[in-house]
């Protein structure tokens, strides 16, 4: 059957996926001839438990042709349709011996064959390359993580697909040794890996860095990439010299999904509310009169703008009831050609609403004891859309045995839209404090904003079997990303509460009096930022036997040129005075006057404006050795990079470029010790290094959008380089159960730190530093996994202590004199010092009912550093409870649901006890369907 | 102010001639003038810039320029200076400007104008060697910066002396004298007026800069006049300032009520001696700040006036007017700023001439006279007892505000 229509097909060209699928779907309903049913079940022999993803074959002698299957997620396959004779029953599957069964059908009923495999331990590689194992079950991650050279965490896409997350930055806390860095507006989410901030890890999409559509760092916002779209996400905590050496605490590798061996297609839709919207409205603006472009961009320099040239609606806010999120993706995949082409195709949309409340309190050192105190309050609402397209596809062709292209193309698409209502007082300041409770400055700032963000990764690769003993694999990699923000809109209004009291006591009788709102102007911004990179990658292998052990020799290279452009255009509307020269009042933004203070807009010399380079040539030679026991695997990557920046500045004493050329040399030890087929131990060293983000080495300030305080950069800026100490004891028992115990030690050299600049030219800032000393982060895991029937039991824990010494001033509290710098030693920004997640699974295969209860906790953060020796910023410990649960309704669709953060839980940002931020998300609920074919 | 301006013409010209000739020492004079040190010939100036500007010349300043470290930007008395709107003037090293009464030096924007579109982008000082103006008119700064916020006339950061006497800072649109980190301040006999849209303070003083701000004219500006603290991040130097005898005269209105402007306010751990101050028809007048050094401020003898009892703004359709009594914001009620015994409170100081108005445009012009009639209540209840936080700068007067009557003042 499979094969008659692939043959039509190899001729037909490709028209379309879908109109194949609906032809496919056509076809394979019309039934020919005398025919039965094979069915039965794939069973490891340890457990008994089913396994998934096992490609079985029925060949023919009768016609010389061969029908595949793959097995489901109960383990279970059917041939339909076939008649009666001989046959052979032939399996593959990685992970397990073949099998294989001569058989013979006859009758008229449904036969049914049991099929036990037994489970194997051989290295995946030596295997065959491209064989396949289904790469999306736990099995193949407990396999992964066992069989590879490095120390690496794997999950899976049917691992995803059971959790209560939709995205990748979600999985990812998930993991044992990560945890995510989010934002109180929550709509970024980077990933922490060993305690160790975004900087010191990257981010890969199929082995390869990708580009950054954020306009200052770095790193890719993993909210924006459906977990749907994955294969799996691989985790590596040690680095081998064939790998990208730019991750001290770890790299995120999302694999897209491959083709499969069979036709696979697969719909989901969801639905869902967040329970904030239950409870508040959603602050919404239009989003029709935007401009895309800025005035100075749509007509060119010179041009003057007036104040009509400026839109209103989308300073206009009001509150709705928050639409329903919703999530659909479909995917398709088949072989074509004899089995030589295979391609894959997986869409997914998310159209999410969500908010938060997220009151904020401006602390600031007291001038006179520099303890902190609170200076305003702000109470501060967030109402986002978030809508994702992710786009993934994925083509191979196997020329022959011996060699095998695969293109594959990556498209994120996001769009969000916020609006944030910030409502300050101020308690103390040059505008006057409060009085009494109540009373003080009161500033209304509203802020809409929107971003367009297209992240693209097209990868062209080839592996090559040479010979017996060469092999060969390149890729070349394109990687863009973009991201436009037009007219971010900000509304400032203001007004004063006074007490009037009616005795000289301030602890008497008081009214209040408060005066009229007033127009305080608007700041428009239009920034869109551009970030390409080009790729080479090639690698030659070396294989041999020594005492029938697989020897390798491996040396390559990687070449990459990244080009950045960021522009900004800023205008500042400042409010018309009346005819006497007062402030105007404001009533709403159709009757507010304002005149453009900056008509030829801020383009010039804009410290936003900047173009950035980082070109990198990196070569290494590594080699495996194999002996009875032990795997030895060592090498030597050297990375070269030249990155700077370019920038225009009024004054030509001042620095507008910058260009900083480095050479490190990373070496590699790790050691596998097999104790037995199913227990290992790790040892491993390794050097590794951090670059600076691209705005970082900048040295002009940028007024922050969030504080008072403003951030600058630092052109002499250094890399940081760490050595990287892992042991790592895993077990295996069977199937996906594991056990994975480790510890960590790191030494930063160079770490950076965002400091407080606290004298000099720039007294408000921000900076990006060295820390004076080196930093050190030790650390524990284990991870374990463990089926008990139908229920089982997941979960990881992480302790890391961080500890980096950074020069702080220091008032002594006897004199209130400011005795100098004193070294304070702290934790690292970003680092939690526990962290525990816990999964109860249950499943019943029988019934297909999947539920899983996740819990996961937080420790302590030190988020920010004070500048006064004794006191920095901690965010407190946090519990989260997520729930989810899928259940078979027919062969082909299961119903789902996800329920997440259901204890409420809220993050609290403190000093000293004092609050600082404290972000409030309420649960969000979503049900959905699947539908498999 | 419309006073001579060849009262004292004798004391001009010697110090003309003191400032040229202590360019370059030289015992043999030949044929009458002293070159100027590296004169600077060219109409046009941008990019970078050194030597003397000299007296009578008109420049045109066409690009932003920059004053190198070890380099000096010096004026003679009368040379005329046209910025191109949106270009500022950068000092890494030294400013020295001197004018005389009768022939100051002057730095205007080339439309003449500071409103949208229009105005120089002010003197960046930020990390000047030194910075020393006297007699000067700087007119119509403010123009937008590279991220279009109005920029300041005269923007210090660096612990360096500054120097500013009997000079005019006329109509920008944000702070007129920025002052931050450290910088030794003498600010005398200035006359700083109608500046800022609908923000900016006269005279802003932060972190930890020390020294004497007496006999100025602050008049219709937009937020306060004399604004002292020390930054929140720096917490290093105290910010220490004794203010007297200034006349400081309708300001603090256009920022509206919502932020009020006010003649004097100390906030923030800085400390100051506020003395002999004359305050007229301000929306706030002296605001000594919870978080200021409340134990070592001190002040008195300053005498404010209302010209009548309430005043209020209203919007273009005359709805929403406020009216503010004006007495209770002699003190205002959010500090702890209290009356003293020696204060002289809603006493009219009887100027040479007010137009008893509150609140004007932005770039209006002063045509009142503010030297005191003969019959002022003004004279004669100075303090010049106090203990100076600067010493040897200059002296408090026995007379109030900025025009003592032993013409030891302002000479404006």
């Amino acid at each position: 059957m499979y094969l008659t229509h692939i043959n039509i097909f190899s001729k037909v060209k490709i028209i379309s996926a879908f109109t194949t699928l609906l032809i496919l779907i056509v076809f394979q309903s019309i039934g020919i001839g005398q025919t039965i049913t094979l069915k039965g079940k794939t069973v490891s022999t340890k457990s008994k438990q089913p396994i998934e993803g096992v490609l079985i074959k029925l060949s023919t002698k009768q016609n010389g042709k061969t029908l595949t299957t793959v097995s489901d997620i109960k383990g279970e396959y059917n041939f339909k349709n076939i008649s009666v004779g001989e046959y052979k029953l032939k399996t593959k599957c990685i992970g397990y011996n073949e099998y294989e069964k001569h058989i013979e059908l006859k009758g008229s009923e449904t036969q049914t064959i049991e099929i036990v495999l037994t489970e194997i331990v051989t290295n995946l590689e030596d295997v065959s390359v491209f064989s396949k194992l289904n790469q999306e079950s736990d099995r193949a991650s407990r396999l992964n993580e066992k069989n590879a050279t490095n120390i690496i965490n794997v999950v899976s896409a049917k691992a995803m697909e059971r959790s209560p997350d939709i995205n990748a930055a979600n999985v990812l806390q998930r993991i044992s040794g990560v945890t995510l860095q989010k934002s109180s507006s929550a709509d970024e989410a980077y990933a922490i890996i060993r305690g160790l901030e975004p900087r010191y890890n990257n981010t890969l999409i199929n082995g390869v860095k990708i580009t950054s559509p954020d306009d200052k760092a770095r790193y890719v916002s993993l909210d924006i990439i459906p977990s749907d779209l994955l294969q799996k996400i691989e985790i590596s905590k040690t680095l081998l010299p064939e790998m990208e050496g730019d991750a001290i605490g770890g790299t995120v590798n999302l694999i897209m999904k491959e083709a499969p061996d069979s036709l696979l297609l697969k719909a989901t839709g969801s639905i869902g509310y967040p329970q904030i919207f239950f409870d508040r409205k959603f602050t919404t603006f239009s989003k029709s009169d935007i401009q895309k472009k800025s005035y100075f961009e749509s007509h060119g320099s010179g041009a003057v703008a007036s104040g009509t040239d400026f839109s209103r609606s989308n300073l206009d806010f009001k509150e709705v009831n928050a639409p329903v999120t919703c999530t659909a993706g479909i995917t398709f995949g088949s072989r074509f050609l004899k089995n030589k082409l295979g391609i894959i195709i997986a869409d997914n949309y998310q159209n999410q609403y969500f908010g938060s409340n997220s009151p904020y309190n401006q602390i600031n050192p007291n001038p006179t004891t520099s303890v902190p105190e609170i200076d305003e309050a702000h109470n501060r609402t967030f109402s986002t859309q978030q809508l994702n397209n992710g786009l993934s596809t994925n083509m191979d062709y196997i020329i022959n045995d011996k060699n095998k292209i695969v293109v594959t193309n990556v498209l994120l698409y996001s769009f969000l839209a916020q609006a944030r209502v910030d409502i300050d007082t101020a308690y103390v300041g040059g505008n006057g404090g409060r009085t009494v409770p109540g009373t003080g400055p009161v500033t209304n700032d509203h802020t809409s904003i929107t971003n367009f963000e297209w992240l693209e990764n097209l990868k062209i690769s080839g592996k090559h079997i040479l010979n017996k003993h060469f092999y060969l694999d390149w890729a070349g990699v394109y990687s863009s990303s973009t991201r436009k923000s037009p007219d971010r809109a900000d509304l400032s209004i203001n007004s004063k509460i006074d007490s009037i009291h009616s005795t000289n006591n301030i602890n008497g009788p008081y009214t209040f009096r408060q005066t009229p709102w007033y127009f305080d102007g608007i700041t428009r911004s239009w920034q869109h930022n551009e970030d390409k990179d080009y790729n080479g990658i090639i690698n030659l292998t070396y294989k041999l036997k020594v005492n029938e052990n697989p020897w390798e020799i491996k040396v390559g290279g990687l070449y990459r040129q990244k080009d950045r452009a960021n522009h900004q255009d800023d205008y500042n509307l400042k409010p018309s005075p009346n005819a006497d020269g007062s402030k105007p009042f404001f009533t709403n933004i159709y009757t507010a006057r304002w005149y453009v203070f900056n008509p030829s807009g801020s383009g010039n010399y804009n410290p936003n404006n900047y173009t950035a380079h980082e070109n990198i040539i990196a070569g290494y030679a590594q080699i495996k050795i194999m002996l009875h026991r032990l795997d030895i695997f060592g090498g030597l990557r050297i990375e070269n990079t030249d990155e700077g920046f370019n920038i225009n500045v009024p004054s030509l004493t001042q620095i507008n470029s910058d260009a900083i050329v480095y050479t490190d040399l990373l070496p590699s030890v790790l050691l596998k010790y097999k104790i037995d087929s199913r227990n290992n131990l790790r040892v491993s060293y390794f050097k590794s290094l951090a670059r600076p983000n691209y705005y970082e080495l900048v040295p002009y300030g940028i007024p922050s959008q969030t504080s008072t305080t403003s951030q600058t950069g630092n052109p002499y800026l250094k890399h940081t380089i760490a050595d990287n100490f892992d042991i790592r004891y895993e077990f295996f028992p069977k199937d996906e159960d594991e056990l994975l115990v480790g510890m960590f030690y790191k030494k930063l050299q160079n770490p950076i730190e965002n400091v407080l600049l606290i004298s000099g030219r720039f007294s408000d800032y921000v900076q990006p530093q060295n820390a004076g000393g080196d930093a050190t982060v030790i650390g524990g895991e284990l991870a374990y996994t463990k089926f008990y029937g139908k229920f089982g039991l997941s979960g990881n824990y992480t302790y890391i202590y961080s500890n980096v010494k950074t020069p702080k001033n220091y008032v002594d509290p006897l004199n209130n004199l400011n005795n100098g710098i004193k070294m304070q030693n702290r934790p690292l920004q970003g680092q939690t010092d526990n962290t525990l997640n816990v999964s109860l699974l249950y499943r019943n295969t029988k019934k297909s009912l999947f539920v899983q209860l996740a819990y996961q906790y937080l420790g302590k953060e030190l988020t920010d550093a004070y500048p006064y020796y004794g006191a920095d910023f901690y965010r407190s410990p946090q519990s989260y409870l997520s729930l989810s649960a899928e259940k078979g309704i027919t062969k082909h669709f299961i119903a789902f649901g996800k329920f997440n953060n259901l204890l409420n839980s809220k993050t609290t940002n403190s000093i000293n006890g004092l609050p600082y931020i404290g972000d409030t998300f309420l649960p969000n609920y979503s049900i959905g369907a699947r539908f498999n074919l | 102010m419309k006073k001579n301006l060849f009262s004292i013409p004798a004391l001009a010209i010697a110090l003309a001639t003191t400032v040229v000739s202590c360019k370059k020492d030289s015992t043999t004079t030949s044929t009458g003038n002293i070159p100027a040190s590296h004169p600077i010939t060219s109409d046009t100036i941008s990019g970078f810039v050194k030597g003397t500007l000299l007296s009578g010349k008109t420049y045109y300043i066409t690009g932003d320029v920059t004053v190198k470290p070890g380099d000096t930007l010096s004026a003679q008395s009368g040379a005329n200076v046209v910025v191109s709107d949106g270009h500022q003037v950068l000092v890494q090293g030294t400013l020295y400007l001197v004018g005389t009464q009768s022939n100051p030096v002057v730095f205007n924007s080339k439309s003449g104008k500071s409103d949208t579109l229009n105005g120089w982008d002010g003197f960046i000082c930020d990390s000047a060697q030194s910075v020393n103006i006297q007699w000067t008119k700087i007119i119509n700064a403010g123009g937008p910066d590279a991220s279009g916020s109005p920029t300041k006339s005269i923007e210090v950061k660096a612990p360096i002396p500054v120097t500013i006497t009997d000079s005019w800072i006329v109509n920008g649109q944000d702070d007129q004298l920025a002052l931050q980190n450290g910088a030794k301040l003498t600010i005398l006999r200035n006359t700083i007026q109608s500046s800022g849209s609908n923000d900016g303070e006269a005279i802003n003083i932060k972190s930890g800069c020390t020294g004497v701000v007496a006999y100025n004219v602050i008049y219709n500006q937009a937020g306060s006049g004399i604004k002292m603290e020390t930054s929140t991040t720096a917490g290093i130097a105290q910010t220490k300032i004794d203010v007297f005898n200034n006349t400081i005269v309708s300001i603090g209105w256009r920022r509206g009520l919502a932020e009020p402007g006010r003649a004097i306010s100390v906030d923030k751990n800085a400390v100051a001696n506020i003395y002999n101050n004359i305050f007229a028809n301000n929306y706030q007048d002296l605001e000594v700040f919870t978080g200021a050094d409340t134990i070592n401020t001190k002040y008195g003898n300053n005498l404010f006036f209302a010209s009548q009892a309430t005043f209020g703004t209203a919007d273009t359709s005359g709805s929403g007017k406020v009216n503010i009594t004006l007495a209770s914001n002699f003190y205002p009620g959010d500090g702890v700023g209290k009356k003293q015994a020696s204060d002289l409170v809603g006493v009219d100081p009887l100027f040479v001439s007010f137009d008893n108005q509150f609140l004007h445009p932005n770039g209006y012009a002063n045509n009142n006279n503010f030297n005191l009639s003969a019959s002022s209540p003004a004279k004669g209840k100075g303090n010049t007892t106090f203990t100076l936080l600067n010493a040897g700068i200059a002296t408090p007067n026995t007379d109030l505000g900025a025009y003592p009557t032993d013409g030891s003042g302002n000479k404006h």
